[in-house]
C-alpha cells in the first residue's frame, strides 16, 4: 500500500495495527512485539475495511481466512484484521450485493465459503478508491503544512 | 436493493441452514488459525487457546453477522409474541377474564358500529351517490298546504316550517324547467313515495306488500340496472300507458322463486293488473326511510290505479297530496346551491298558484314575500334522512353506554395488568440491569396487551356475530327502537372498526402499566424489598371508583326504567284489554268500496257473531294501543261557529260498530250509545269523549249539542263515554268524537277487528281467518294479535332499554366485583409482611378483617358518590337541546314515567346492592388476610 496514512513507515520495528471493527469507528489497537496492548483510537472513514477487503478479492477469489492473510503479507505485516470484524464486514459487503460468495473446498479439501468480487463490487471499488485517494491527498496537504 | 430482499426472506425462512453456514464458516478460520499457531511452535493446546482469544468472541461475531441479516425486528416480535403466549397459558384464570371482559366490550361496539353504519353511514348503492341531491322546501307559516305528514330533513328556522315532501303538478313544472335549460346543473331529476300496504295477488296468495311510485326518470337518475328485464322509463310513465311494475330483487326472491321468466307476466295489485317489466338488482333496496324496502315499484301515472279515490295525485274534486321526495342529480362540478337557485323560480311560483286561500278571514290574502316558499337542496347520498335523524339521539345513547362497558373493561384488564406487572418488578428489574433497553421491554409487555386485545377483539367479533339475533329484537317493529329491515350484517367495514379498537385499547391498558414498570429505581428493586408498604397505586384506586361509579349509573338506569314499566302497565286504560283478539282487514285494496264494502261488512259480522267462543265482535277505524302511529284527526266547527271565524279544535275521530263501548267495556257517562238505525238519521249522530267535553263543552254538557265535522257536516251529540288511551299508555287524553259506521263509508277501508272471546283469544285466530276466507279468499287478514300483547309491545321500547340497562350494568357491577377482589388480593399479597408484624404485635384476625374490607369500601364509597354526581350532570346533558327531537319516542330521557331521574328510592336500593357485593368482594381477600400466619409471614423474605 502506498500510502499508508497512518503515518507508520512498515521499515521500521513498529508492530503491526490490528484492525478490528467496531460500530462506528475503527479501533486500532496497537501491538508492539513484547506483547503489551497500547491502544489508539482513531477515527477513520468506516468504509476503509470494506475497500481493503474488496481490493484484496480483486486478485481472485478466495475464503475468509485467506482474505486476512493476504492482507496480511501485502500490507508487510502491518495490518492485521481481527476476525471479529472481519467476517461482520464479509456478510455486509455480501449484503450490498458487492461481494458473492460459495461454498467450495478448500486446499486442503476442506470445505470452506469463498467470496468473489461482483460487477456491481468493481464499480464500487473504483468509487471507493477514488475517494480514498482524495481523502488522503488532501490529509498529507495540509501535514506538509507545518 | 433486491439484494438485501432477498437475504432478509432467506434468513427468515432458512434461518437454521444460515446458522450452520456461519458456524462451519467461522470454524473453518479457527481450524486455520490453530494449524497456524502449530507450525508456529506451539502445543496443539496453546494453539487452541491462542487462537480462540485472537477470535474475539464468537458469540458476538455471530451477533453481529447475524445484524446484517436484518430481520432483527421481526426475531425479536417473534420472540415476544411467544413469550408473551406462554405467559398468557400460565395464568389461565387472569387470561380468560381479560379476554372474556374485552370481548364482551368490542363485540358490543362492533355490534352498535354495524346499526350506525346502516342507519346512518351507508350510502345507496349506486354509482356516484355523493352526486345526487334531496330536494325539501321552507316558507314561512302563513303559506298553507294540506293533505300531507312528514317532517323536514333539516330543523326548521324558528317561524318557520318546511317539508320534504312536494306535489304533483308542483314537481311537473319543476321537470318542465329543468329540462327546458341545457345549462342546468342537474343531469337528472325524479320523484318518487312509497304506497303503503298494497294488495297483492300472485297465483292465488293475497297478501299485503309495500309500495312505491316513482317518475319516468327515477332509474336513470339513480344510474340503476335492473338484474332483470328493464326499468320504468318515461315513456311507462304517462297517462293511459299500460301499467308496468318493478320487482325488488327480495320479492322477486320470495315470491317468484327468482324464476326469470316473471317478464311480461301480470301482477294484480289491489285487483288492478299489472306487467312484470323488470327486478332491480339485489343491493339496491330504494331510497325512501332508511328499513322501508318497496316490493314493487310502478310509474306515478299508474299510481290512480292503485289507490283511487284516495289518489295523491288529485282528482277533479280534491287537490292533490304533498306526497314526493324528489332528487336530482348534479353534473360534474356542480354545486347543490347551483341546483338549488335553478329549480326555486319554477318551485316558487308553482307553489304560490296552489296554495290554498287563507284560512281565517283575518289573514291577508297576500302573504309576505319573506315567506314565500323557498327550495332547499341537500345530500341525497343516503337517501331520505329525517328517520335517521330521529334515530340518531338513541343510537348514540346506546353507543355511549356501550362505550362505557368496553372502557371499563379495558379499565378492568388494566388493573389486572398493573398488578401482575408490579409482581414481576424483581424480574423487570433483573433484566433491565443486564442490559435490556427500556423501549425493549415496553415493547414486550405492550406485545402481551396488544395480544390480549386482539384475542378479545377476535372473540369480540364472534361475540357480535352470534349477538344479531338481540340486534334483531333491537329492530324489533313494535319497539320502534331502529327501524326495521335494516341489514345489520357485520360487513369489512366493521371488522376495520374492530381491529381498530382492539389495537386502541390494547394500547390503552397496556401502556401505563409497562411504563410504570420499567420506570424502576433499579437498586431498589433489587433489593427485593416487599417490605416497604405495598402501595396499590393511584392509579388502580382511581380505577376502581371509576368502575364503581359506571355500575351504579347503569344500574340506576335500569331500575328506572323498570319502574317505569311498572308504572304504565298499572296505568288505567279505560277499556278492558282481557280476552281480546285484534286483526285487521284492508277490502279497499281489495277493490271493495261503497255499497260493496258495507255489505261485506255486515256479511263478516254475521258470521262473526255467531262463531262460538266469540262473545262479541266489533271493529274501529283506528286501533287500541296497538300501533304507536296514530290517528285520524280533524279539526271540528262548535255551535254557532263558521269557517273563517272559528279557532282551530282539534279532536280525534274514530268511526265504530255500534256494539263498540259494550264489547270494548268503554262506560257510557251520559246519553246514549249508537243504535243501527242512526246512520238513517238526519243529522247524523255522534259520541264524544270526557275530554272533549271538558274541553269545548265546560260548562254546559255536550249533549244535544251539534258540531259540525270535516268542514260542513253537522252531527248532533247523544252521549259521552269515559276516557280511553288510543295511542300508548302514556298519552294525553285528547278530545274525540265518535261516529257509526254507516256514517262513514269513505273511511271504512281499512278497519281493526277486536273480538271479545269467551276463552284465550289465540285460539280463534285460525278459524277467523277461515271465516274470513270464506267469504272473499284473496283479502289477507293481517296483524292478527291479542290486545294484551298489543299493549305489552308497545312498552316494547321502554322493556328494551331496562333489558339493555340491566344487562350492561349487571356486567358492569361483576367487572367492577372482579377488579376490586383482584386489586385486593394483590395488595393483600404485598402487603403479607406487614400483617405479619401486625399480628405478632397482637392484631386478631378480625381487626386485619376490618383493615382490608376499609380499604376496599373506602373505594366503593368514594365510586357511589362518584356516581351520584356524574349521573346528575347526564342528566342534565340529556335534557338538554340536543337530545331534545320532535318526535320525543326517540329521547330516552323523555321516556320515564311516573319517576324522576333523580329519584332517591331507586337510588338507594341499587347503592344498597352495589354495597353489599363490593362487601363481598372485599371479604374474600380479607379472609385470606385474617388467615396469614404471622410467623410465615415474617419468614418470608
Amino acid at each position: 500500500m502506498k500510502r499508508a496514512g497512518w503515518g507508520f513507515n512498515p521499515a521500521t520495528e513498529r508492530a503491526p495495527f490490528l484492525l478490528t471493527f467496531d460500530n462506528s469507528s475503527i479501533t486500532l489497537c496497537l501491538v508492539d512485539c513484547r506483547g503489551d496492548m497500547k491502544k489508539t483510537q482513531t477515527d477513520l472513514l468506516q468504509g476503509t475495511l470494506d475497500l481493503l477487503v474488496l481490493k484484496t478479492l480483486q486478485s481472485g477469489p478466495t475464503h475468509g481466512w485467506d482474505i486476512a492473510q493476504r492482507m496480511q503479507q501485502v500490507s508487510r505485516d502491518v495490518l492485521r484484521v481481527g476476525q471479529g470484524s472481519l467476517y461482520p464486514a464479509l456478510h455486509r459487503l455480501e449484503a450490498q450485493g458487492w461481494i458473492a460468495s460459495e461454498w467450495g473446498a478448500s486446499e486442503n479439501n476442506r470445505k470452506a465459503k469463498y467470496y468473489k468480487l461482483t460487477a456491481a463490487g468493481r464499480k464500487q471499488l473504483e468509487a471507493e478508491t477514488e475517494t480514498w485517494r482524495l481523502f488522503t491527498g488532501a490529509v498529507e496537504l495540509i501535514l506538509k503544512t507545518s | 436493493m433486491l439484494n438485501k430482499l432477498r437475504l432478509r426472506l432467506r434468513a427468515l425462512f432458512f434461518k437454521p441452514k444460515m446458522e450452520d453456514e456461519l458456524q462451519a464458516e467461522l470454524e473453518f478460520h479457527l481450524e486455520r488459525e490453530i494449524e497456524e499457531n502449530i507450525i508456529r511452535g506451539m502445543t496443539s493446546e496453546e494453539a487452541r487457546s491462542a487462537a480462540i482469544r485472537s477470535f474475539g468472541g464468537v458469540e458476538r461475531v455471530k451477533e453481529e453477522s447475524r445484524d446484517v441479516w436484518g430481520i432483527r425486528l421481526v426475531e425479536e416480535l417473534w420472540q415476544d409474541l411467544r413469550y408473551g403466549m406462554r405467559m398468557l397459558l400460565k395464568h389461565k384464570g387472569f387470561t380468560i377474564v381479560a379476554v372474556l371482559s374485552l370481548a364482551l366490550g368490542i363485540g358490543a361496539n362492533t355490534a352498535l358500529f354495524s346499526v350506525v353504519d346502516a342507519v346512518l353511514l351507508r350510502t345507496l348503492p349506486v354509482p356516484e351517490p355523493e352526486r345526487l341531491a334531496l330536494f325539501e322546501w321552507q316558507a314561512g307559516l302563513p303559506f298553507r298546504y294540506s293533505g300531507s305528514s312528514g317532517t323536514s330533513n333539516t330543523p326548521d328556522p324558528p317561524g318557520t316550517q318546511g317539508l320534504s315532501l312536494f306535489r304533483y303538478d308542483v314537481f311537473e313544472k319543476m321537470r318542465k324547467a329543468r329540462a327546458a335549460s341545457p345549462q342546468s346543473p342537474l343531469s337528472d331529476f325524479f320523484a318518487f313515495a312509497p304506497i303503503y300496504d298494497v294488495n297483492a295477488v300472485v297465483g292465488d296468495q293475497a297478501e299485503i306488500i309495500k309500495g312505491q311510485a316513482v317518475s319516468g326518470g327515477y332509474y336513470a337518475g339513480l344510474r340503476v340496472q335492473p338484474s332483470l328485464g328493464r326499468a320504468i322509463t318515461d315513456e311507462d310513465d304517462k297517462p293511459g300507458v299500460a301499467p308496468v311494475a318493478v320487482l325488488s330483487h327480495q320479492y322477486w326472491q320470495e315470491r317468484f322463486g327468482a324464476d326469470p321468466a316473471v317478464i311480461g307476466q301480470p301482477l294484480k295489485l289491489n285487483k288492478q293488473s299489472f306487467t312484470i317489466i323488470g327486478v332491480t338488482p339485489p343491493a339496491f333496496t330504494g331510497t325512501l326511510q332508511v328499513g322501508y324496502h318497496p316490493a314493487v315499484t310502478v310509474p306515478i301515472a299508474c299510481e290512480p290505479l292503485l289507490q283511487g279515490e284516495q289518489s295523491s295525485l288529485g282528482t277533479a274534486n280534491k287537490p292533490g297530496h304533498w306526497w314526493l321526495d324528489l332528487m336530482g342529480r348534479l353534473k360534474p362540478g356542480a354545486t347543490y346551491e347551483q341546483a338549488r337557485e335553478s329549480l326555486n323560480g319554477a318551485f316558487q311560483a308553482t307553489a304560490l298558484e296552489v296554495m290554498p286561500p287563507p284560512w281565517k278571514v283575518d289573514q291577508p290574502a297576500q302573504i309576505d314575500p319573506k315567506d314565500y316558499p323557498r327550495l332547499v337542496a341537500q345530500s341525497g347520498s343516503r337517501g331520505m334522512l329525517d328517520i335517521r335523524r330521529a334515530y340518531t339521539p338513541t343510537i348514540y345513547g346506546l353507543f355511549i353506554v356501550v362505550a362505557l362497558v368496553l372502557l371499563l373493561a379495558c379499565a378492568n384488564v388494566a388493573n389486572l395488568l398493573l398488578a401482575r406487572a408490579a409482581m414481576r418488578g424483581a424480574e423487570i428489574s433483573v433484566r433491565l440491569a443486564v442490559g435490556a433497553g427500556r423501549w425493549r421491554l415496553i415493547r414486550q409487555l405492550l406485545t402481551e396487551s396488544a395480544l390480549l386485545a386482539v384475542l378479545g377483539g377476535a372473540a369480540g367479533v364472534l361475540f357480535a356475530y352470534w349477538g344479531k339475533g338481540a340486534l334483531v329484537a333491537l329492530t324489533e317493529k313494535d319497539s320502534g327502537m331502529l327501524p326495521s329491515d335494516v341489514d345489520l350484517s357485520l360487513n369489512w367495514r366493521a371488522l376495520v372498526f374492530t381491529l381498530a379498537v382492539s389495537l386502541l385499547t390494547g394500547v390503552l391498558f397496556g401502556l401505563a402499566p409497562a411504563w410504570r414498570a420499567t420506570s424502576q429505581d433499579l437498586a431498589t428493586a433489587l433489593k427485593q424489598s416487599r417490605r416497604t408498604t405495598g402501595a396499590v397505586s393511584q392509579l388502580s384506586k382511581g380505577l376502581i371508583v371509576a368502575q364503581v361509579a359506571i355500575s351504579l349509573l347503569l344500574l340506576v338506569g335500569a331500575g328506572l326504567f323498570i319502574r317505569t314499566i311498572y308504572n304504565l302497565q298499572r296505568v288505567n286504560l279505560g277499556f278492558n284489554q282481557e280476552n281480546l283478539l285484534l286483526f285487521r282487514l284492508q277490502p279497499q285494496q281489495g277493490g271493495y268500496k261503497d255499497e260493496q264494502l258495507l255489505q261485506f261488512y255486515q256479511r263478516l259480522f254475521d258470521r262473526l257473531d255467531n262463531l262460538p267462543g266469540v262473545r262479541a265482535a266489533t271493529f274501529a277505524r283506528i286501533p287500541l294501543i296497538a300501533k304507536n302511529i296514530c290517528c285520524w284527526s280533524e279539526p271540528i266547527l262548535l255551535p254557532d261557529e263558521t269557517e273563517k271565524t272559528a279557532p282551530l279544535h282539534p279532536t280525534d275521530r274514530q268511526t265504530v260498530r255500534e256494539n263498540y263501548f259494550a264489547t270494548m267495556e268503554i262506560p257510557l257517562l251520559h246519553g246514549r250509545g249508537f243504535m243501527t238505525q242512526d246512520y238513517q238519521i238526519a243529522p247524523g249522530v255522534a259520541v264524544v269523549n270526557q275530554a272533549l267535553v271538558r274541553k269545548y263543552f265546560p260548562n254546559d254538557g255536550a249533549l244535544g249539542q251539534r258540531v259540525k265535522i270535516d268542514g260542513k257536516r253537522e252531527v248532533e251529540i247523544v252521549g259521552v263515554v269515559a276516557d280511553a288511551k288510543y295511542k300508548n299508555q302514556r298519552e294525553e287524553l285528547k278530545p274525540m268524537l265518535y261516529t257509526p259506521w254507516r256514517q262513514e263509508v269513505t273511511m271504512l277501508g281499512e278497519m281493526y277487528f277486536a273480538l271479545r272471546t269467551v276463552g284465550e283469544p289465540p285460539a280463534l285466530a285460525s278459524i277467523v281467518s277461515q271465516v274470513v276466507r270464506e267469504l272473499d279468499s284473496k283479502l289477507p287478514v293481517t296483524e292478527i294479535s291479542t290486545q294484551t300483547a298489543r299493549s305489552q309491545a308497545t312498552l316494547g321500547q321502554e322493556s328494551l332499554y331496562a333489558r339493555l340497562l340491566s344487562f350492561f350494568g349487571g356486567l358492569a357491577l361483576l367487572l367492577a366485583a372482579i377488579g376490586l377482589s383482584g386489586v385486593l388480593a394483590y395488595s393483600v399479597a404485598q402487603r403479607k409482611n406487614e400483617i405479619g408484624i401486625r399480628m405478632a404485635l397482637g392484631a386478631q384476625p378480625a381487626d386485619v378483617l376490618r383493615l382490608v374490607i376499609r380499604q376496599g369500601m373506602t373505594l366503593v364509597l368514594l365510586g357511589l358518590a362518584a356516581g351520584a354526581l356524574g349521573g346528575y350532570a347526564l342528566l342534565r346533558v340529556l335534557a338538554s337541546r340536543y337530545f331534545a327531537s320532535s318526535s320525543s319516542q326517540h329521547n330516552m330521557a323523555e321516556q320515564l314515567y311516573g319517576v324522576e331521574g333523580t329519584d332517591p328510592v331507586t337510588f338507594a336500593v341499587i347503592a344498597s346492592l352495589l354495597l353489599l357485593i363490593a362487601l363481598l368482594a372485599c371479604w374474600l381477600p380479607a379472609r385470606k388476610a385474617a388467615q396469614v400466619d404471622p410467623l410465615e409471614a415474617l419468614r418470608q423474605e
